[in-house]
Parts: structure tokens; C-alpha cells; sequence
């Protein structure tokens, strides 16, 4: 034992040679870093370089420096940018609010159901995410479209209704689309969250006197904030960035940030004002992300 | 105060019958356990008390009302969970002033039971602290006071100690002992530990496979356990098949054993030739180098195959003819080395007879 005790030691790199040795564990995080470093973080500092240079009508930019993209995208003069910025907004904490009511039973029957096909329950809410987006969303135009979709002309054919509802290139079809496919993003952190809540502490609930709505309300639902948390900025973040849904299910019709960044760069090839916007998005949604947290995270007192 | 009546409880998950048609009288102040090995019933049957289980037959009483079939939330229950089951994002305070909350106590009515209750399970000043910031001792007086500021009918209580430490699960014994005798409330109590349910029961319920084997105080259950499981199942005992040869003239009888022939005080009819068990316990029977004066006693020979110490006893394994092997706690200062011969020696009154 005593001839073997340097040698344990050594292997765990402590108190022998160089930080490097002592600190080895940190090397895993190198492949890591490397990502981070290529596809993240370097893109995003050409993109902020990128919003301060002087716009081109024959380059992708001109020399020298300004402020200028952040001005006029500001100080517009109707608000247009800030009107789209404060629909984006309204869509994230839509999205977010429904997939949060609609998600919030199924995730607490999965967590609680004692049946035998739970396991096939969890497939069923993992199932959209195995089919693309892109896939998904042309899915939707077969049942949605104007004209020719699944319910429109089923209406029609049984007379119920004259012309066509519309049910697509609007804020319904972007949202019904939004809500669909985001769904699972919400389920699986409540799922966690109320799964790891003990069911003992709602029979004690109800053996105080609380009815099953009250254990829901004071017991269950305030134990769950961190998966709450963590499945609403998740919805949020993903509503706000999204691009591919919004422009199959809206088209033009519903401008949201991400559709009108895109239309900045390959439209109009104005890339420094794009990425002025594309930045004033990401800090606006960072920003709320950071308050948000801030502000429900008074009301997890006590839980690990 | 309630008085508890459980007539004919049948409670089936599927073809698992888990209790079986059980009957059971619980009177005010009395605090009664239900003690057996795991999947005897006795938490189901808490569970139905408490109505997070629905009986698939049978009445719960409490006085004259049934409340099967009745929310656990209307039954006016207090019930401490095995791991406390603390609302971890509540306060002391707040944990204790939920079920009264519940109840539409008014603010200072309240404030002031809970800090009587503070006072009751030794908490004071802890009203502010989190679950997370208390120890288990303290938690479990926590989730004592929780169930008992809301005045309830019946206090239920499933394996409360359990997931304490030992000195400490001992220290708990003696304060919930007290802290029942002096609130005065009808309680149950389930437990799989039979010190636990010794120390602390006016009457313990033994229950196994979903039947009450026995009721009776402490002393009735270890001295006179009705069934073979019952003696196994609290403390250590001696069996030795026999059979009844006759009355013996003192009121008890005479028993034929491979061991010769023993005798027994019993109260109860036994037929001649009926096959019972002897149970004798260990700390019964007394070792001695010769045979003694025939008299009250009865008296074995054998030979020591093994020995221990327990600190308070020293324990012996004793061979006796055909194979039996009897388990002595002797006192601690008895000194018989391995091989010795010697005579296990027993009063007629400290055995027992078991039916088969």
C-alpha cells in the first residue's frame, strides 16, 4: 500500500510538475472551446464589426467606420425596425406562453402516469422532433394553405364555407407553427423538473386541506419554476431567432426580426445594417432573457 | 378527539390482495401501531385512512362517520411522511401555516398557533429557516408540528423514524411518546421496526400478508404471540415441535417434544395429541452445569457450539438431542466454553404454546 500511494498521486496530477499536469481534467474541454471559438464566438465579433462599417451599393461594405446602421435602425422615423423588434417580442412570449400552457398537463401526466406505455407517451412527444423543420412546416401548408389546403377545401366542398379562411401567410399560421414545433422544448424540462418533485409532497398538501387545484397551484407549480425556467427562455430564445418557420408559414406577410435580417442581407445587400439589426436582436433578447431570470428566480427560494 | 373504526377493510391492486378484510377499534388518546415486514398491508392501510387509497371494500369510521369515499383533503387528517415530505420552497412558518391557510384561519389566530406549535416540537426561533437549512431531527418536528397545528381527528404516521439516525431515532421515540399523551390524539402509526413499536404503542397491530395476526399490548405480543410469524417477527425465539400428552394438574399441560417431555402453563383447550410449537425466548432459559430438582421449571441437555458477546448478554448456541438448536442469552458474566454439556433450564411459565 505505502510503495503504491505516489504513484495514485501522480495519476491524479497532484502537487507534481507543471499547472498543466495538476489541471488536466481541463484538456477535455479543448474540442469544446475550439467549437465555441470557430462557430461562435468569432462569427459574432465579425458580426458586430460588421454593424459599425459604412454601407456599399457595390460591395458587401464600404471603408471606414459608423454608428450610423444603429441609428437608423433606432431613430427610424416611423418606428418600422422597433415595430418589427416589438412584434418579434410579442411572438417569443406568445410562443412561449403557449407551449407552456398547452405543455405543462402533458409533461405533469408523463411525469405522474404510472402506465405501462409511458415509454411510448415520451416518444410521442419526441416523435416532431425526428421529422426537419423544413418538412414539418410544408406539412402544415398541405392543411393550411388559403386556397387548395386540407381544411379549406373540405369546408367548401361541404358547403360550410362560401370563399376560404385564412389560415396561413399570417400571424395564425406563424404561430400555430411556432407552438407545434417548439412544444417538445417545453415538455422535456418540466418533465424533469416535475418528475424530480417528490408525489409525497402533494399527499401532504392534500392531507393540510388543499384541494387537488391548490397543490397544484401552491405546491407543484412553484416546485416545477425551474424547469418552467429553463423550458420558457428555451421556447423564447428559439421563437425570437427563427427564421425558417416564420418565412414558410408567414412569407412576407409577418415580418419578425430574423425574416427582415435576412431580407437586409440577401435582398437589399445591405450587410452592415443587417447586422446592426441582427445585434440590436441579440441583445434585446439577451437582455429580457437576463431580467427574466432575475425575476423568477425570487420565487425558487429553497429549491436545490 | 375521534374514535377510529376500520370494519372490513379489502384493499386489491389487480390480483394483489394487499389487505384482507381487516377489523380495527382505535380509541381516543390511544396511539396504536401497525407493525409487520414490508408488503404486510400496514401502509395501504394507513393510505386508506388517510384516502389516498380507495378500499375496494369496507368502512373507515371516524366516530360515526364514514369517510370512505371522502377527499383526503376533507377527512381533517394530520400525517407525517416517511421522508417528511417538507414543501422545500416554504418556510418553517409557512409549512406550518399552510393547512391553516387552508382552513381560513385568520392571521393572528394563526400566527399564534404556530408559534405554540414552535413551542410544542422545541422549534422555536427556527420559523424563517428553509427545509434545506434544517437538520433531519429538526425537519421531522417540523413535519410533526405541520400536522398537528391544524388540530386534526386523527394523526397518521408512516415510518416516521426511518430515515433518522439511530441515537436520534431513539431520542424521536420518547417525544412523540410524549408529545401524543399530551395533545391526547388518536394515532396511527406505522412502523417495521418492533423496538420502535414497543416503546412508543399503547396497543401494536401485527399484520402480515394483509391479515391482523395479533393485537395487544407490547408484553402480550412478545410473551404470547398467537402465530409462529408473530414470535419470529418480534425479537428471537426458540421453536420445538410437539405434541399435547395431558393436563399436568397445575392448570397447564404436559407436552411430548423430542426433547423429552416438557411442560406449560396455557390457558386455552388443547386437545391431547394436538401438534403445537413450544416457543421459548431466548433470554428465558438459563444455563446450569447439572440437571436441577425437578419443580417449575423444564430442562434440556445439550451442548454449546457456540458462544458470543453481546456486551449486555453473552449468547450461546446450544446442540440438543434430534438436531435442535436453541439460542440462550445468558448474563453477561456466564462463563460455558464451546463443548461444554450443561442443561438449558426454563420455568413452565416462561413457555409458550403456539397453534399450528
Amino acid at each position: 500500500m505505502t510503495t503504491s500511494t505516489p504513484a495514485i498521486e501522480d495519476a491524479r496530477g497532484q502537487g507534481t510538475g507543471s499547472w498543466l499536469r495538476d489541471n488536466r481534467t481541463l484538456l477535455l474541454l479543448l474540442p469544446t472551446l475550439g467549437l465555441f471559438l470557430a462557430f461562435l464566438l468569432f462569427p459574432y465579433l465579425n458580426m458586430i464589426v460588421m454593424s459599425f462599417r459604412n454601407p456599399s451599393t457595390s460591395q458587401v461594405f464600404a471603408p471606414g467606420y459608423t454608428v450610423f446602421n444603429y441609428f437608423d435602425a433606432i431613430f427610424d422615423e416611423d418606428l418600422y425596425y422597433l415595430e418589427i423588434l416589438w412584434d418579434t417580442m410579442v411572438f417569443g412570449v406568445g410562443t412561449t406562453f403557449l407551449c407552456l400552457i398547452i405543455g405543462y398537463p402533458v409533461a405533469y401526466h408523463l411525469a405522474r402516469t404510472k402506465s405501462r406505455f409511458q415509454n411510448l407517451l415520451y416518444a410521442f412527444v419526441l416523435s416532431p422532433l425526428l421529422v426537419g423543420v423544413v418538412v414539418r412546416c410544408y406539412g402544415w401548408i398541405i392543411i393550411l394553405a388559403n386556397q387548395d389546403g386540407l381544411i379549406n377545401s373540405t369546408l367548401r366542398k361541404y358547403g360550410i364555407i362560401e370563399s376560404f379562411i385564412p389560415l396561413m401567410y399570417n400571424t395564425f399560421g406563424v404561430g400555430l407553427g411556432l407552438v407545434h414545433i417548439f412544444l417538445p422544448f417545453m415538455i422535456l424540462p418540466l418533465l424533469g423538473a416535475i418528475q424530480s418533485i417528490d408525489p409525497a409532497l402533494e399527499e401532504a398538501s392534500q392531507s393540510l386541506g388543499a384541494s387537488r387545484t391548490k397543490t397544484m397551484i401552491r405546491v407543484v407549480f412553484p416546485l416545477s419554476l425551474p424547469g418552467v425556467q429553463a423550458g420558457t427562455v428555451l421556447v423564447f430564445v428559439l421563437t425570437i431567432s427563427s427564421y425558417v418557420i416564420p418565412i414558410l408559414l408567414g412569407g412576407l406577410n409577418v415580418m419578425i426580426m430574423p425574416t427582415l435580417v435576412v431580407q437586409q442581407l440577401l435582398d437589399a445587400m445591405l450587410w452592415p445594417f443587417g447586422a446592426a439589426l441582427a445585434f440590436i436582436l441579440s441583445v434585446t433578447g439577451g437582455l429580457a432573457v437576463y431580467f427574466y431570470l432575475k425575476f423568477t428566480s425570487h420565487f425558487m427560494k429553497g429549491i436545490a | 378527539m375521534t374514535k377510529l373504526t376500520i370494519n372490513g377493510l379489502v384493499k386489491r391492486f389487480g390480483d394483489v390482495v394487499a389487505v384482507d378484510a381487516i377489523h380495527l377499534e382505535i380509541d381516543d388518546h390511544e396511539l396504536v401501531s401497525l407493525l409487520g415486514p414490508s408488503g404486510c398491508g400496514k401502509t395501504t392501510t394507513l393510505r386508506c385512512i388517510a384516502g389516498f387509497e380507495t378500499p375496494t371494500a369496507g368502512n373507515i369510521l371516524f366516530d360515526a362517520n364514514d369517510v370512505v369515499g371522502l377527499d383526503p383533503e376533507k377527512r381533517n387528517i394530520g400525517m407525517v411522511f416517511q421522508n417528511y415530505a417538507l414543501f422545500p420552497h416554504m418556510t418553517v412558518h409557512q409549512n406550518l401555516a399552510f393547512g391553516l391557510e387552508m382552513r381560513g384561519v385568520a392571521k393572528t389566530t394563526m400566527d399564534e398557533r404556530i408559534a405554540k406549535v414552535l413551542e410544542t416540537v422545541q422549534l422555536r426561533g427556527l420559523g424563517d429557516r428553509y427545509p434545506n437549512q434544517l437538520s433531519g431531527g429538526q425537519q421531522q418536528r417540523v413535519a410533526l408540528g405541520r400536522a398537528l397545528v391544524i388540530e386534526p381527528n386523527v394523526l397518521l404516521l408512516d415510518e416516521p423514524l426511518a430515515n433518522l439516525d439511530a441515537k436520534l431515532r431513539e431520542e424521536m421515540r420518547f417525544f412523540i411518546r410524549h408529545l401524543q399523551k399530551r395533545v391526547g390524539i388518536t394515532t396511527v402509526y406505522v412502523t417495521h421496526d418492533q423496538a420502535e413499536a414497543m416503546v412508543i404503542s399503547d396497543r401494536i397491530v401485527v399484520m402480515f400478508d394483509g391479515h391482523i395476526h395479533q393485537i395487544g399490548g407490547p408484553k402480550d405480543i412478545y410473551s404470547r404471540p398467537v402465530s409462529r410469524e408473530v414470535a419470529d417477527f418480534i425479537g428471537l425465539s426458540n421453536f420445538i415441535a410437539a405434541r399435547v400428552a395431558g393436563k399436568d394438574g397445575d392448570g397447564g399441560y404436559v407436552l411430548d417434544s423430542p426433547l423429552g417431555q416438557l411442560r406449560c402453563d396455557y390457558a386455552d383447550s388443547l386437545d391431547d395429541g394436538q401438534a403445537v410449537t413450544i416457543m421459548v425466548r431466548p433470554e428465558a432459559i438459563r444455563l446450569e452445569p447439572a440437571k436441577p430438582a425437578a419443580g417449575t421449571s423444564n430442562a434440556i441437555p445439550g451442548t454449546v457450539l457456540e458462544r458470543f458477546f453481546l456486551g449486555n448478554i453473552q449468547g450461546y448456541r446450544v446442540t440438543c438431542e434430534d438436531d435442535v438448536m436453541l439460542q440462550v442469552q445468558a448474563e453477561p458474566w456466564t462463563e460455558f466454553s464451546v463443548g461444554d454439556s450443561l442443561w438449558c433450564v426454563f420455568d413452565v411459565e416462561r413457555t409458550w404454546i403456539i397453534r399450528d
